[in-house]
């Protein structure tokens, strides 16, 4: 079979296996909206500039949801299923299935952030045009790299039981630290110090650089140090998995 | 040759869980793989179907290795039991693995062939033990492969669903070779053309049922009446009583019965019992099972 039937082959079991399970829709694509609808539309509405930020924020919320749970409690969960032991007896190799599985994540989070834009757009001053909400969507996709490799590296470091409270953690602390919630300058003094450091924040600064708001080189090269340092711990959790499992 | 196996050794840490095995599957056989618990079965199929590699011999598959993706084209396998994504439809599953097979029939054609005709829509999460396991032999078949790998393809159910299981996988073996795992005696006496019986990770017997029989199980002669003084015999024959019957164990039991006619002593209710499989694999394995 060519490698590109078998991804897509892949890629529709993991969305039909995904979407109809509700205890991952609801809170991978319902929860960074319902956020943004309850902790940043008071302050969205207050104009455009607010709007334009805290809506680029939680789109990027929502790229690392995804990014977050997909790969780490997807892998932590499955790597131990009689299912996955099954798939390796297949004729596909490990490249095509990652892709498949970077396919799937993809689709769920230009989702979730859709949710997000969507709701901005029906109930904020939100004020991007055609091109930046592309750009927007782009760069949603680009700042979620390192999260899907801190989330392998979840996956393969943390048990199936451990993994939602770990991913979840992550999550929350880095989203509300890196001023995805509230903006950076409103984070209480002591977080402001560390806030510049973390992946959460040099993705907003990505974001928030479609509308002028943010550097987007600063953003750029804080994540490219996440992207390097979480593809060496991933990959360690990848071959540690191997050695025990399929040596 | 489809599977060849040439001296293969695999340890665990301390465990030494396949010793130098020896053993290959060639075209349109059907080789049971018996063995107690822990005697390395399941390492056997693992190497066969490159989940794991062998510290040191070599197993080829197809003459490549076991672990090439493209190797693996020819092969089709069975999820452990009920390993199934639960939201996934039947039909998706055997679409699904069919998908990965450039030979493969219409996922329609394999859920007719199995039985799965009204299971098709059924979710994986709501299937019985037995619709489970004839779902993961539709799956191991789906991409209509040469060569078929079954790790204990019934386990846990009736004796009624192992039979029509039985069935269906003689029903679709044409054309291909299968290699499977059993606890069940009766079940590799009634699907394979040869059997392996291994423990400890060595090979102990290699061939047909029936040798198995003939070689290791041990015939019995019972009736009603004396048993004769073993002087008289001149070969090995050991007499018990149980339930008013003289029970004798011996390897000839024609020279028995003649030697009993011309003593002329009393007799009746003489039945003969040939060996059974599961007497065979206790003496071969030394009574664990």
């Amino acid at each position: 079979m060519n490698p590109l039937s078998t991804v897509i082959a892949h890629a529709r079991l993991q969305l039909m296996d995904l979407f109809r399970s509700p205890g991952y829709v609801v809170p991978t694509v319902g929860f960074p909206a319902l956020f943004f609808a309850l902790l940043a539309l008071p302050y969205a509405r207050s104009g455009p500039g607010a709007a334009d930020q805290l809506t680029l924020s939680y789109m990027a919320f929502a790229v690392i949801g995804v990014a977050l749970y997909q790969f780490g409690v997807g892998i932590a969960a499955e790597r131990g299923r009689p299912w996955e032991r099954y798939l390796r007896t297949l004729p596909v190799s490990t490249a095509e299935r990652f892709a498949a599985r970077v396919v799937a994540a993809t689709a769920f989070g230009l989702l979730a952030a859709a949710v997000v834009a969507i709701v901005a757009r029906l109930f904020t001053p939100v004020d991007l045009s055609a091109l930046q909400w592309l750009q927007s969507f782009a760069y949603a996709l680009i700042g979620g790299v390192p999260f899907v490799l801190i989330g392998i590296a979840v996956g393969y470091g943390v048990s199936a039981r451990a993994a939602v409270p770990v991913a979840t953690a992550c999550n929350l602390v880095l989203a509300y630290a890196g001023g995805l919630w509230i903006p950076p300058r409103e984070l209480p003094a002591a977080l402001q110090m560390v806030s510049p450091y973390l992946p959460t924040r040099a993705f907003g600064d990505l974001m928030w650089s479609i509308d002028g708001g943010a550097s987007a080189a600063h953003g750029l090269v804080v994540l490219l140090a996440y992207t390097a340092a979480f593809a060496a711990v991933a990959a360690l959790g990848y071959r540690r998995d191997e050695r025990v499992r399929y040596a | 040759m489809i599977l060849e196996l040439d001296r293969i050794s695999k340890s665990y840490g301390a465990v030494r869980a396949l010793d130098e095995l020896c053993f290959a599957v060639d075209r349109d056989e059907i080789v049971a793989v018996l063995g107690p618990n822990g005697a390395g079965k399941t390492s056997t199929l693992e190497i066969a179907l490159g989940l794991r590699s062998a510290d040191s011999g070599r197993a080829s598959l197809f003459g490549a290795s076991p672990r090439d993706a493209a190797t693996r084209r020819r092969v089709g396998a069975t999820p452990q039991d009920s390993g199934f994504p639960d939201a996934l439809r039947v039909e998706e599953l055997v679409a699904f693995a069919a998908a990965h097979y450039p030979g493969a029939p219409a996922a329609a054609q394999t859920i007719a062939t199995f039985g799965l005709a009204d299971l098709a829509r059924r979710r994986a999460g709501q299937l019985s033990g037995g619709e489970s396991r004839r779902v993961a032999l539709a799956l191991a078949f789906a991409g209509n492969p040469e060569f078929v790998v079954l790790d204990e393809p019934t386990t846990g159910l009736d004796v009624e669903s192992r039979r029509r299981l039985w069935e269906t996988v003689r029903g679709a073996s044409g054309g291909r070779s299968i290699l499977f795992t059993t606890h069940y005696l009766e079940e590799a006496e009634a699907l394979a053309t040869r059997i392996v019986v291994i423990d400890r990770g060595k090979m102990l017997f290699d061939g047909d049922p029936r040798d198995l029989r003939e070689r290791f199980g041990t015939r019995r002669v019972s009736y009603v009446g004396e048993p004769l003084p073993s002087a008289a015999l001149g070969f090995e024959a050991s007499a018990t009583r149980a339930n008013g019957h003289v029970v004798v164990t011996t390897a000839d039991t024609d020279a028995y019965v003649r030697a009993l006619v011309r003593a002329g002593v009393e007799f009746s209710d003489l039945e003969i019992a040939r060996p059974s499989l599961e007497e065979a694999f206790l003496t071969i394995t030394g009574g664990a099972k």
